[in-house]
């Protein structure tokens, strides 16, 4: 990864070459052989062409594997008996270095690849650089002091030295495992959002969609259009707005259902915040839905305006449309809408009704509740 | 006759519009998006650009701001499929003289137009709604209260408009003349557009999460 001759020796080897670099890293801590070593090499060994392998060996055998683990082995143990050694940490370091190797070499993560990707961010570059100073360091001051071989002074040394080759060999694995995840995390959520929008859309608008082609009513079409809109619109923006409890919900839902059955378009307003107790709430969306529907089926008009205004203890709800008015006296017995579901349901919770008609202007049905709390 | 622009990044629904408005207006140009419609409404000054809220490039607030910096006397009417409160407060406090949503019928977007065109304000039923919630929910803590509080009359011409009514019907309704009611809400609009900034935005954002 920095001059190519771990990658190049294990290629020739058969071998993965983290092992290579794990040997190397080991060798480093038996009195910087390693260092010498990768240097050295480096120097020697002949640059392989780019894209252009001299000779590509086979696998090795578990014999040759076995081989050359005897073999790092006893150069281990030669440095060790000659006084190349760092004290007690050299052997469970080595032990950690080899395990974490078999450990990335199993994982299938693509070491050489993430460590790219590390690297080429410039903090990462350096991390990399920090760590193999720290390295260098560490050894300088290790040779140094190697005759005098203060025992703690070496050890702690060591164990930096040790804890910067971890970090090298370990760090952009670590940085990689953690990044896999995350991505596979965020692709997961993704993946359900989007199956969620699908189901949404799915049950509402293809379905609408399909219903409006299959309507040859232009004003079904439009009522079609409309509700589906609401419905997107509250199920994109405000959730809310689909919570019946409150006024503006009820309000809306109602004008809703009034839309579909009766083809046309009504506007919900509602200014400021308030509630009621449910039997007076009902009461007055019961009488506000009754005059939709007197405003959608008789008037005429092209739409009908809902609005609502919240204030001082007390609930307005106006139903207004531009359409053909009436003149009350001449609406027949059988029209009970006005007086019993409107007039007489507002007056036993403690309302009142103020309609106000000019025939060919339109009708305002004003509905007032008392008793609300803000 | 008034010149329009339109700028919509909705191909389909430009063509729509451009062909809704042409037997009463000059639709002088259009553009898909932000900062192409900048450059043409600073060269042909329409009287009225049409603007589409959510555009990528900033949207049509960057639109508006942008080209009144340099043309002061361009008028904008904001066009929409959101309602949502934030939406409307951005775009009128950037300089739009009026906000309508998509679903408008034709003859009363031709009215919004020339309403526009003649330098009125043209409130929507839900924006005058939104309206009367900002003013009657915000506290007065600016140096200047005139511009934090909406006179009874100017709240009664909001009421009407929030209930469906026109300004002709208004006029008649509150016994004032037409003028009357195209000053109150042109006021309303520039309190809209001066009043204390953060109440406002606020507002909007408390508007969004309840």
């Amino acid at each position: 990864m920095l001059a190519g001759v771990a990658g190049g020796l294990a290629e020739s080897a058969g071998l993965s070459p983290i092992y290579v670099r794990a040997a190397f890293v080991s060798l480093s801590l038996a009195g910087g052989v390693g260092i010498i070593l990768y240097v050295v090499l480096a120097l020697v060994v002949p640059d392989t062409p780019d894209g252009e392998p001299d000779d590509i060996s086979s696998p090795a055998t578990r014999m040759q594997i076995a081989g050359l683990a005897l073999m790092f082995v006893a150069l281990m143990l030669i440095l060790q008996a000659v006084g190349l050694w760092l004290g007690a940490v050299v052997w469970p370091t080595t032990l950690v270095v080899f395990g974490l190797a078999i450990a990335i070499e199993t994982s299938g993560i693509n070491y050489e690849r993430s460590l790219e990707g590390v690297t080429t961010g410039r903090r990462s570059w350096w991390l990399v650089i920090g760590g193999l100073g720290m390295m260098v360091a560490g050894l300088v001051v290790v040779l140094r002091s190697l005759d005098r071989l203060q025992s703690f002074g070496v050890l702690a040394i060591a164990l930096i030295v040790a804890l910067g080759g971890f970090m090298i060999v370990a760090g952009p694995w670590l940085w990689s495992l953690i990044e896999d995840l995350r991505t596979e995390r965020r692709a997961r959520i993704r993946s359900e959002e989007k199956a969620e929008v699908a189901a949404h859309l799915h049950d509402s608008v293809l379905q609408t969609l399909a219903l409006i082609q299959r309507t040859d009513d232009p004003k079904k079409m439009v009522t079609l259009a409309r509700s589906q809109e609401r419905d997107l619109r509250s199920w994109l923006f405000d959730e809310n707005s689909t919570d019946t409890d409150s006024i503006l919900g009820a309000l809306t839902s109602a004008a809703t259902r009034v839309e579909a059955a009766h083809d046309v378009p009504i506007s919900v307003v509602v200014v400021g915040e308030a509630s009621l107790p449910s039997d007076k709430q009902e009461a007055l969306i019961s009488a506000a839905t009754e005059a939709m529907m007197n405003a959608a089926k008789h008037s005429g008009a092209a739409k009908v305006s809902v609005y609502a205004e919240m204030a001082n203890g007390a609930i307005d709800v106006y139903v207004t449309d531009q359409g053909a008015g009436f003149d009350r006296d001449s609406v027949g017995e059988d029209r009970r809408g006005i007086r019993e579901s409107i007039e007489a349901r507002m007056q036993r919770h403690g309302g009142s009704t103020t309609i106000e008609s000019i025939a060919g202007e339109g009708t305002e049905v004003q509905l007032t509740m008392n008793g609300a709390t803000s | 006759m008034t010149t329009v622009f339109l700028v919509d990044d909705h191909r389909l629904f430009l063509s729509g519009v451009s062909a809704e408005l042409a037997d009463s207006f000059e639709v002088v140009g259009q553009s898909d998006d932000v900062d192409t419609a900048v450059d043409m409404i600073r060269a042909v000054r329409p009287d009225v650009v049409l603007v589409d809220v959510h555009m990528p490039g900033g949207g049509g607030a960057t639109v508006v701001g942008n080209v009144l910096e340099t043309h002061p006397d361009v008028r904008f009417l904001a066009l929409s499929v959101s309602d949502a409160p934030e939406d409307v407060i951005a775009m009128i406090r950037t300089g739009a003289r009026g906000y309508v949503t998509k679903s408008i019928a034709p003859n009363e977007l031709k009215d919004a137009i020339n309403r526009v065109a003649a330098g009125e304000a043209v409130f929507s039923p839900s924006l005058a709604g939104f309206v009367l919630d900002a003013f009657s929910r915000s506290v007065p803590v600016d140096e200047d209260p005139e511009l934090d509080r909406l006179t009874p009359r100017e709240k009664e011409v909001l009421r009407q408009i929030a209930r469906g009514y026109q300004y002709k019907q208004i006029a008649r309704r509150l016994n004032i003349s037409i003028k009357t009611v195209e000053t109150h809400v042109s006021s309303v609009l520039r309190k809209l557009q001066l009043s204390n900034r953060h109440e406002l935005a606020r507002w909007a954002s408390d508007r969004r999460i309840v």
